[in-house]
């Protein structure tokens, strides 16, 4: 190509040039740049994502594909394993951000205050961030073991007889698959939740809580009327990365239960069924379907966490 | 009695003078037993991972209280997990995807960002929208419809189809076009009167200005790359093409029954991220908070 960045080295020769094919000229080195990342990305991510909307209105048969309406979205929609999947995913994402954000909160507002060993208690913390789901799965597969694991030892050794089953329990319960595999993730996501809220404390001014301290608080009062409201954004902004990663689980629930996500489905994600239905089933209709509602109700997830923080933190500064 | 009292009087202030305590030192105190407390739990089962994994006899039976040291310590788990599981091999491919996905998301990222922040040319806020829109396109929508496209070019079981569809982003591409920007024009403007070309400027002048940038985003790239396994689940089933993490994932589903073996298997996985991250933790963190994205 004679658009090559090269060029650029040899400007205006001798004569000049119209300056309106020169600045022409001068895009073209933009457009050059541009354009390798752009053929990517229409390439891997743009066309494959309008084959997933394409492909969900479509079925394949041995003659071409044929227009089938809302025909799978019925099937999807009508399909009790799709339903469960959500309702895993949902429960799943709602139980581990309920217990993560307040613990997150405690254990960041603490390490914000010791003078002493903060920094290597935050290495620690964060460790289990940078080990692959998968790693962490297989780890926690054996310390669920109910006869030997690590945890029903434990709880034995501190004199609690009737240990629950774990992963081998697939009813909803405290004891039961969906309840170990919210302690794998809190285990396993406290670290990030605590560094991202302890940069959020360490952003709150110091003068706020010295005026507090003049007015006659107790720490523990300017806690809970300055670090916590102080707080707001980062909760939203973990709230909203924390739903996104809650709905796209895979690798841990796939790891220990299989793209079934046994027990008894009791492990199975939105995306294991996409997984399952389109890898598999070779469904790739329905697993197009269900790829179709899962970025809905990630964008909406997406556009009613940003929408509520725009209007109030945007409108605050204004 | 009394002599003692009087003589713990006169004691007192001096001591206290030299071993002086914080005043809020029972706080301190609680907050450190708990923080610690928390890093046992975060700790155990890492440590008896590895105590289970050093144990021959953790593949028949365990014992009912958990030990944090193997009764019979040897490294045969490691010599069957390696017979079992061609672990340099995995090493090797998990290198070459990762160190070109991460080459190729840095120089596409920056080289866009570039463009988008320093560039005049038409269609430019209408490209960024696009390259932008990709942030909203979960990698789940499109898994299985581009699996089926990597088919379709023949490209499924090759490195090909692990490091194509991670080369360009846009979440590298907006990292990239803020740090730019605060790069001030007349250092760039100055170049282009010497006569430099826009690619040379990009080499020479822009890219060194935004090693930061870039550092956080070659951590969080091989990370990501590093531990995905969906993608690899999908377009790779040739056992010569396994990463670490989708090679574990497949043993870890295999070997379950031996317990000792699969656990030293997932000792070997995870050591060497672990010990990169144990230098670098101070970069890692950072990345993380500065960019507000999840390794």
């Amino acid at each position: 190509m004679t658009l090559a960045p090269g060029s650029r080295t040899y400007p205006a020769g001798p004569g000049a040039r119209p300056s309106l094919r020169a600045a022409f000229r001068g895009s073209w080195v933009w457009y050059s740049f541009l354009l390798p990342p752009l053929l990517l990305i229409l390439t891997f991510v743009g066309y494959p994502t309008y084959l997933a909307f394409e492909q969900s209105f479509f079925t394949e048969t041995p003659t071409g594909d044929v227009f089938a309406g809302t025909y799978h979205f019925q099937r999807l929609l009508g399909s009790g394993l799709f339903w469960g999947a959500l309702g895993n995913t949902v429960l799943l994402g709602v139980a581990f951000l309920v217990i993560v954000i307040p613990l997150a909160t405690i254990f960041a507002s603490m390490l914000n205050r010791i003078r002493k060993g903060s920094t290597p208690l935050k290495v620690i913390y964060f460790l289990p961030q940078l080990t692959s789901s998968v790693a962490i799965a297989i780890m926690f597969n054996y310390i669920f073991q109910p006869d030997w694991g690590l945890l029903n030892g434990s709880l034995r050794a501190v004199g609690i007889e009737q240990v629950p089953l774990w992963l081998a329990d697939p009813r909803l319960s405290f004891g039961g698959s969906r309840a170990a595999v919210t302690i794998l993730a809190v285990w396993s996501g406290l670290g990030y939740f605590i560094i991202v809220t302890l940069a959020g404390l360490q952003s709150i001014p110091t003068d706020l809580y010295d005026a507090a301290a003049i007015d006659g608080a107790t720490p523990l009062e300017s806690w809970f009327y300055i670090t916590l409201p102080s707080l707001r954004p980062t909760f939203i902004f973990l709230i909203m990365t924390g739903t996104i990663d809650a709905l796209s689980r895979f690798a841990d629930l796939w790891t220990l239960g299989g793209p079934g996500g046994s027990p008894a489905r009791s492990l199975q994600s939105v995306v294991m069924f996409m997984f399952q239905q389109g890898f598999e089933n070779s469904d790739f209709s329905l697993a197009a379907a269900a790829a179709v509602v899962f970025f809905v109700i990630v964008l909406a997830v997406t556009g009613i966490a940003f929408w509520g923080f725009l209007r109030r933190e945007f409108l605050a500064i204004r | 009695m009394t002599a003692e009292a009087s003589e713990s009087i006169d004691v007192a202030p001096a001591a206290k003078k030299r071993f002086q305590l914080p005043t809020d030192w029972r706080s301190q105190l609680g907050m450190g037993v708990a923080l610690l407390i928390g890093a046992v739990i975060m700790l155990a089962p890492f440590l008896w991972m590895v105590a289970t994994s050093l144990s021959r006899k953790a593949n028949v039976s365990l014992p009912r209280t958990p030990s944090f040291w193997p009764p019979d310590p040897s490294f045969f788990n490691y010599f069957i997990a390696t017979a079992n599981l061609p672990i340099f091999k995995l090493y090797v491919n998990s290198l070459v995807v990762v160190g070109l996905t991460t080459f190729g998301y840095l120089f596409f990222s920056s080289i866009a960002g570039y463009a988008f922040a320093k560039g005049r040319f038409p269609g430019k806020s209408a490209l960024f929208i696009l390259f932008l829109a990709t942030l909203f396109i979960p990698f789940e929508t499109r898994m299985i419809p581009l699996y089926l496209f990597m088919g379709k070019l023949d490209l499924t079981n090759t490195y090909w189809a692990l490091i194509l569809p991670f080369l360009a982003g846009g979440f590298g591409t907006f990292l990239m076009r803020q740090t730019i920007s605060t790069i001030p024009d007349e250092l760039i403007e100055a170049a282009r009167i010497d006569g430099a070309s826009e690619f040379r400027i990009f080499i020479q002048i822009v890219l060194p200005l935004c090693k930061p940038t870039l550092a956080t985003l070659a951590i969080l790239n091989v990370i990501w790359r590093w531990n995905d396994v969906l993608w690899p689940l999908l377009v790779t089933t040739d056992r010569n093409l396994f990463t670490v993490t989708q090679g574990l994932a497949m043993a870890g589903r295999s070997q379950g029954v031996y317990t000792g073996v699969a656990l030293a298997t997932t000792v070997m996985a995870i050591l060497p991220v672990i010990l990169a991250y144990l230098f670098l933790q101070r970069y890692v963190i950072r990345s993380v908070v500065s960019s507000g994205v999840k390794g």
